[in-house]
């Protein structure tokens, strides 16, 4: 997707309509209630992958109090994916990304995709490439030279979904129980 | 389909044999008949000492012959083989053998209960692929801790055979594994605990939507249970024209839907089931088994058995003459008397004592000759659904009518029909090595299907197979 160059270049993406089957934009406040199922759905799935991402009994008050965090914080990107069709207004994905400083490498920013979330029946018609994309440039222009992207070791389909798109893996994390 | 275009049908009425719903006195009965026949069967499995042997099929005239069938002249055999691989299926059986091959991780209805236990069942169905289907089948149970090593596995024995019956594996692995040995052996794979029952389900359909003047495209589905057969069933009815998103597919936690809670576990742990919830999206429902069955035209259940888990409400509250399999063994969902009583047009279940059985053993014995005799090299959707409209075209030679949906084991003439449809699709999607005409096929597999009833019947009158000993029951006598 071709980002268009007529849009002004704001602090985050414009919405726009691509061809893909959502709108995106960035999340707003009033978003909030649509947001946190979507991002519990996330957290069950990389529960799935490791007892160690068990979702805590308070995951709902969390994810409602990290989104409003970071909607407020100049340094991260939520992006909301509203539907087509019968889904017009409906959020149906996001994805949420910070700009990290990295104090002993260089580059010294990376844009951390921390979550990205697409209701069953929008995947598999390129919004997870949409999203990347706009995800990216969003990062980009708030001072990230270079993207990662965070989550389970486990969870080959994601494995497969960045590789596929020039990511490689480049720092682990490691865990086991104390 | 609208229901003021539903065909009239034959009110409801008692069939020929019992349909009543049991009685506790009934029940009891059933329970001792069951009993009775476990004793038997264990009493007559330790006195025949199994099911199967092996029987040579070249004659030995003295000991002088062995230098033809074993060394030396076998070695030339060898030697034709390693020039050409595929010289195996004309210089040996290979053409004719299948394994069964399991985990034993669900066997019947009796769950896990492992390899060794699962050998008694492999052995009866390797009684059936040959008394039926004139197939040599080996039972072969395997003791192994993963899919991937019972996929090394079935790959590491697929030299000694012609096709694979995989049987008894639980669900979701069997999907997996059924989808991986195809694409790694060129050999037939088939699990019959999908295929098997799916293509008898869908015969039954067929003939069952004739009869209340439905069409497949038309057709509103509930399918209760999302496990081997039904999972199978949605794919091959989906191939038959049956619109996705007139399709409900029930388990436990109800409707199968693109956003339900655990569809993204679904992705991780059963994909398959997954690609149905997103392709069916619950048929446009949401919720229980009464809001999927709601104006339903055809329920299938075939789930875990829980008597009751489809009620008379239920039935009610489907389309005008609907059609009810209950498949669940031994005990159906619901039973058919009661189905019949809350407006069921036909019902059929999984059992021998009532009308209409969905029964796979009249599917997979012939899907085997047909195969076997094509050489095919696979065994896709196609085969499966050729396979099931042959059947329920073999219910059209004695009359298809509310009580008689499919052919039954009496009526042994569809099974060379199977084979034969199964051998010509095989030639007709390219995947058959023996291009043989239909002709061909049929008498083919006629030929060694009757061969295999009067090897049984010639080794009983010679005394080589005893008469069954005296004991309870109507088993009692030899046949």
């Amino acid at each position: 997707m071709t980002p268009d160059k007529s849009a002004p270049a704001a602090d985050e993406p414009p919405a726009r309509a691509p061809a893909v089957p959502i709108r995106l934009r960035p999340a707003r406040e009033a978003d909030i209630v649509a947001l946190v199922p979507l991002m519990l759905r996330l957290k069950r799935l990389n529960e799935e992958f490791d007892p160690l991402l068990r979702v805590r009994d308070d995951a709902e008050v969390q994810s409602r109090q990290v989104l409003r965090q970071q909607l407020a914080d100049p340094k991260a990107v939520v992006l909301a994916a509203e539907g087509t069709g019968a889904d017009v207004g409906k959020v149906v994905g996001f994805v949420r990304a910070a700009v990290r400083e990295r104090p002993f490498y260089a580059p010294e920013f990376e844009g951390v995709i921390l979550d990205i979330y697409l209701l069953p029946l929008y995947r598999r018609r390129g919004v997870g490439e949409f999203l990347l994309q706009e995800v990216s440039a969003a990062l980009k222009a708030k001072g990230a030279s270079i993207v990662t992207a965070e989550f389970p070791a486990q969870n080959e389909i994601a494995g497969r979904f960045y590789a596929k798109r020039g990511f490689r893996p480049v720092t682990a994390i490691h865990a086991r129980s104390l | 389909m609208s229901e003021s275009t539903a065909a009239p049908v034959a009110p409801p009425r008692a069939g020929r044999r019992k349909l009543r719903p049991p009685t506790p006195s009934v029940v009891r009965r059933r329970e001792d008949a069951t009993d009775l026949l476990g004793r038997r069967a264990v009493e007559l499995s330790r006195f025949y000492g199994g099911k199967i042997e092996t029987v040579p099929k070249v004659p030995v005239r003295s000991l002088h012959d062995f230098a033809l069938w074993y060394s030396p002249g076998v070695a030339e055999v060898s030697r034709a083989i390693h020039r050409q691989a595929d010289l195996s299926f004309e210089l040996t059986g290979r053409w004719n053998t299948v394994a069964i091959v399991t985990d034993g991780s669900r066997v019947l209805g009796l769950g896990d209960i492992g390899p060794d236990a699962a050998l008694p069942v492999m052995e009866g169905k390797a009684l059936l692929f040959k008394f039926l289907g004139g197939v040599d089948a080996v039972p072969i149970p395997i003791r192994v801790s993963s899919p991937d090593r019972f996929m090394s596995t079935v790959e590491a024995i697929a030299p000694a055979f012609g096709g694979i019956n995989l049987e008894d594996i639980a669900s979701p692995k069997c999907f997996g594994i059924l989808e991986e040995l195809s694409k790694r052996l060129d050999i037939p794979v088939w699990h019959d605990d999908q295929l098997g029952t799916a293509a008898a389900t869908v015969a039954g359909l067929l003939n069952a939507l004739a009869l209340t003047g439905r069409s497949v495209r038309e057709t509103r589905t509930v399918l209760l249970g999302a496990g081997a057969a039904n999972v199978a069933t949605a794919r091959l009815l989906i191939s038959l024209g049956h619109d996705p998103h007139r399709l409900s597919l029930v388990d436990q936690r109800g409707v199968l839907h693109a956003e339900r809670d655990d569809v993204d576990e679904l992705m991780v742990r059963n994909p398959w089931k997954y690609r149905l919830a997103l392709r069916t999206d619950g048929g446009g429902r949401t919720g229980d088994l009464a809001a999927a069955v709601a104006g339903a035209d055809v329920l299938v259940a075939a789930s875990t058995p829980t008597p009751g888990s489809v009620r008379a409400e239920h039935i009610r509250a489907m389309a005008r003459d609907p059609v009810v399999f209950a498949l669940a063994n031994p005990d159906p969902e619901i039973w058919p008397d009661e189905a019949r009583a809350a407006g069921a047009a036909v019902v059929a279940t999984g059992r021998s004592d009532f009308p209409n059985q969905v029964n796979n053993s009249l599917v997979f014995p012939a899907v085997f000759r047909g195969v076997l005799d094509a050489r095919a090299r696979s065994i896709p959707d196609e085969l499966v659904l050729a396979a099931a409209r042959e059947l329920a075209r073999g219910a059209e030679r004695r009359g298809v009518s509310v009580h008689h949906l499919l052919p039954t084991m009496e009526e042994p003439e569809v099974f060379p029909e199977i084979a034969a449809a199964v051998g010509d699709a095989s030639v007709r999607l390219g995947i058959a090595r023996h291009r043989l005409s239909h002709e061909e096929f049929l008498d083919r597999a006629r030929s060694l299907m009757d061969r295999s009833a009067r090897l049984v019947r010639a080794l009983g009158r010679a005394g080589l197979i005893s008469p069954l000993p005296r004991g309870p029951g109507p088993w009692r006598r030899s046949a």
